[in-house]
């Protein structure tokens, strides 16, 4: 059992082969991910940043370097603020919509109900149909002198709004259909998270006393904060990037009621060319969605409770 | 030990593994890459003489193109035409830049008015002239204002195919009810005149309009090109001098507005064709590309008829062209044309302009027994032809300033629908449009122009 030389460099070379072995083995499993990233993510990132600064219509062979022109324009825009608002009203509108009524029908549909299987399926339903179908259907049904609301309403004395073309109506419009569809996901992650509180808490609860709102406060909300953390970043991030429903139904419009910064991005890479102008509200969305992110990392996170 | 062996034999093939998955990557490529140059190089496929691609219409519109391109290949079989759908003219427009610089562009595409110029302006377009000639197709053979528009500094660019104007459609059927004439109104005055007896209302709710405005996604601001030269203003000149808060410009606007807001006969319809067909409105102006959809599906008698003036009149062109792009090889462009000489043709140009209410572009075609015929038939159709002569090409500002018919068109959005003061509104829109003509103008500069 005596090491000699011999065997030192040779537990010495046995180690380089473990760590060029470990090496290998890091990079079976987290190359192709990091390959994948960078190049459909990083590197159009860092192109963007790129093509912020510059000018260019994307058919010219050139880009001419313009500082930050393409941000002043932006950012100068008379309609610049109401685009940035729009954004923020209908992110805040949709996700707390999406959040409450989401656990509200959570609640519900987690209840031993009859036909509750059926009522799960068609709740989340809307969820997998494609936002452009969805968006067309509901166009037929905002109309208000022959949609499903004006046939609701009518008989009811109720007038029904000009949805589509009243940019008082357009915004809740676009909130309502986005609600529809997203509601249901919402709901069966809030029911996952539901079932995944342990029994013996309520009854723990219950052995002391604790009525049902107790039970729902003390028990059930804090049993679902890791769910809501993961609703509250998903949703807000996928409502940033809400095209199609918008693009379908109003094109931003009625005088940019509804056009949004994803929108707007659309807007002026697309319709106007202007790369450039596009490339600036990337920026600026990755910024918005980079802040969102890190606060609730930051302040959310230490609210959770992973049980 | 074999175990030990066997397991850095199975690293080594994942590492093998990776390095080929990589190359596989890198592989369809690198041909790309060299070959990207010459993309319409490729032998003709088929038996044919030349295979070409042509990006065309989508919807409706799109399968009456298929029709039209299967004739042809019953024709004749020379030419191949590989007829792909990309979406609306906007989306066509999208995707032919991205193709641009993918160099897999096709070799015909169908371009609107707004559309074609961009592509001119970044040199992708080939000059038509002596192709045009030598697939037969003879310039003064076109109603001349369309095939003017497509010519830059003596060369054409883009060949009209299907071209449209706005047309007043009125329903026959509620006209009669209201105890009116069956034939448009000569004038707006003579409108706010019968508007009222076209309008039905529910207390404050309007069930019947005398009129549906469209929307800044149904290019309103070419349908209002025309209502501002009626009043006697212009978006622009052709040097890009913005004209909007001209007296007359704000008085057009004004007008729109007041038939929404004052005089409360006219509604903004979210799909004015569809508000029109399903009875929701009386008349609207909407364009001939529509026409035979109309015809088809509405249950009431439809009337067509000219504009109506004010100072006098106004109709712009609109619509699409076709034009080669730069990339073709000579043999597929002169394929291409020989197709646009089809197209636009006695045969296939009328049978396209029957089924869709495009207008004939070529005069032979228009004086054809088929057509002669077929007015005859639909006697609605021939408004479109007789208010031709007396059109004229659009305000430099809509369709050659990048987004510049969104630009006006939500800038009267604001004026309809938000009912905004017509000059702020107005003021806005001409240094949007002010600072959006600035690389257009410093491009023509450079091209010559």
């Amino acid at each position: 059992m005596q090491l000699t030389k011999h065997d030192f460099s040779a537990s010495i070379a046995g180690r380089i082969r473990r760590d060029w072995r470990e090496w290998l083995i890091f990079l079976a499993f987290a190359g192709p991910n990091v390959a994948l990233f960078a190049i459909f993510t990083y590197a159009p990132m860092v192109n963007n940043l790129i093509l912020s600064f510059n000018d260019w219509n994307m058919i010219s062979s050139d880009k001419a370097w313009v500082g930050l022109q393409n941000y002043i324009d932006v950012f100068t825009d008379s309609q610049f603020s109401r685009i940035f608002l729009n954004t923020i009203v209908f992110t805040a509108a949709s996700v707390t919509l999406v959040l409450a009524l989401g656990l509200g029908g959570g609640l519900l549909l987690n209840q031993k109900l009859r036909g509750r299987n059926a009522a799960r399926s068609i709740l989340f339903s809307p969820h997998i149909l494609s936002g452009a179908a969805i968006a067309i259907v509901w166009i037929y049904i905002f109309d208000p002198r022959f949609g499903l609301i004006y046939a609701v309403l009518h008989p009811l004395g109720i007038q029904s709004p000009n949805w589509l073309t009243d940019p008082n109506w357009s915004m809740p419009a676009i909130v309502i259909v986005y609600v529809w569809k997203y509601l249901g996901y919402a709901t069966v992650i809030y029911i996952a998270g539901l079932q995944a509180i342990p029994g013996d808490l309520y009854e723990a609860a219950r052995v002391d006393g604790a009525g049902a709102w107790m039970r729902f406060r003390h028990v059930t909300l804090p049993g679902l904060s890791p769910v809501m953390f993961f609703l509250v970043l998903t949703s807000i991030l996928s409502s940033f990037q809400s095209f199609d429903i918008i693009n379908i139904m109003t094109k931003g419009g009625p005088i940019n009621s509804t056009n949004t910064l994803i929108y707007h991005l659309y807007e002026l890479g697309f319709i106007n060319f202007s790369i450039g102008r596009a490339g600036v509200i990337g920026m600026i969305l990755f910024v918005l969605m980079f802040v969102v992110t890190l606060l609730q990392l930051r302040y959310l996170d230490r609210q959770v409770n992973y049980a | 030990m074999n175990k030990k062996v066997s397991r850095r034999d199975l690293l080594k093939g994942i590492g093998f593994g990776i390095g080929a998955a990589a190359l596989a990557a890198c592989t369809p490529a690198a041909p790309a890459a060299t070959s990207a140059p010459q993309p319409t190089s490729a032998p003709a496929a088929g038996g044919s003489d030349a295979a070409i691609t042509y990006w065309g219409f989508n919807g409706t519109l799109g399968k009456t193109e298929d029709d039209m391109v299967t004739m042809y290949h019953a024709a004749q079989s020379a030419v191949k035409v590989d007829r792909q759908v990309q979406g609306s003219y906007e989306e066509t427009a999208q995707k032919l830049t991205a193709a641009l610089a993918a160099k897999t562009a096709p070799d015909l595409a169908l371009l609107s008015d707004v559309w074609w110029f961009k592509f001119y302006r970044a040199k992708v377009l080939m000059p038509l002239n002596d192709l045009a000639a030598g697939a037969g197709i003879d310039g003064s053979d076109f109603v001349p204002s369309l095939w003017s528009e497509g010519v830059r500094k003596g060369a054409q660019y883009w060949i009209p195919f299907a071209r449209s104007t706005p047309l007043f459609y009125y329903n026959v059927d509620m006209f009669q009810a209201a105890g009116l004439p069956d034939r448009g109104p000569k004038t707006w005055a003579e409108f706010d005149e019968w508007a009222p007896k076209l309008l039905k209302k529910d207390g404050a709710t309007i069930k019947t309009a005398a009129f549906a405005h469209t929307g800044a996604a149904s290019y309103n601001a070419w349908i209002f090109q025309g209502v501002i030269w009626q009043f006697g203003g212009e978006y622009s000149t052709p040097d890009f001098k913005i004209e909007l808060l001209a007296p007359d410009s704000i008085r057009s606007a004004q007008f729109y507005q007041d038939t929404v807001d004052k005089f409360g006969w006219a509604v903004t319809a979210k799909d004015a064709q569809k508000d029109f067909i399903t009875g929701l409105t009386a008349a609207t102006i909407l364009s001939t590309g529509g026409l035979t959809g109309i015809l088809k599906d509405a249950a009431f008698k439809v009337g067509t008829a000219f504009l109506p003036e004010e100072k006098q009149f106004g109709c712009p062109t609109g619509g699409a062209g076709l034009s080669i792009l730069t990339g073709t090889s000579t043999e597929k462009a002169q394929a291409a044309a020989k197709f646009i000489a089809y197209a636009t043709g006695k045969e296939g140009g009328a049978f396209w302009s029957q089924n869709t209410g495009y207008m004939p572009v070529r005069k032979s075609t228009a004086n054809s027994d088929s057509y002669i015929k077929y007015f005859q038939t639909y006697p609605q159709t021939k408004t479109a032809v007789d208010q031709l002569p007396k059109t004229r090409p659009q305000d430099a500002a809509r369709v050659f300033i990048p987004g510049g018919d969104q630009i006006i068109g939500k800038g009267l959005e604001r004026i309809i629908t938000g009912k905004e003061n017509v000059a702020t509104v107005w003021k806005d829109v001409t240094a949007q449009l002010d600072k959006e003509a600035e690389p257009v103008k410093k491009d023509l500069i450079a091209l010559g122009a």
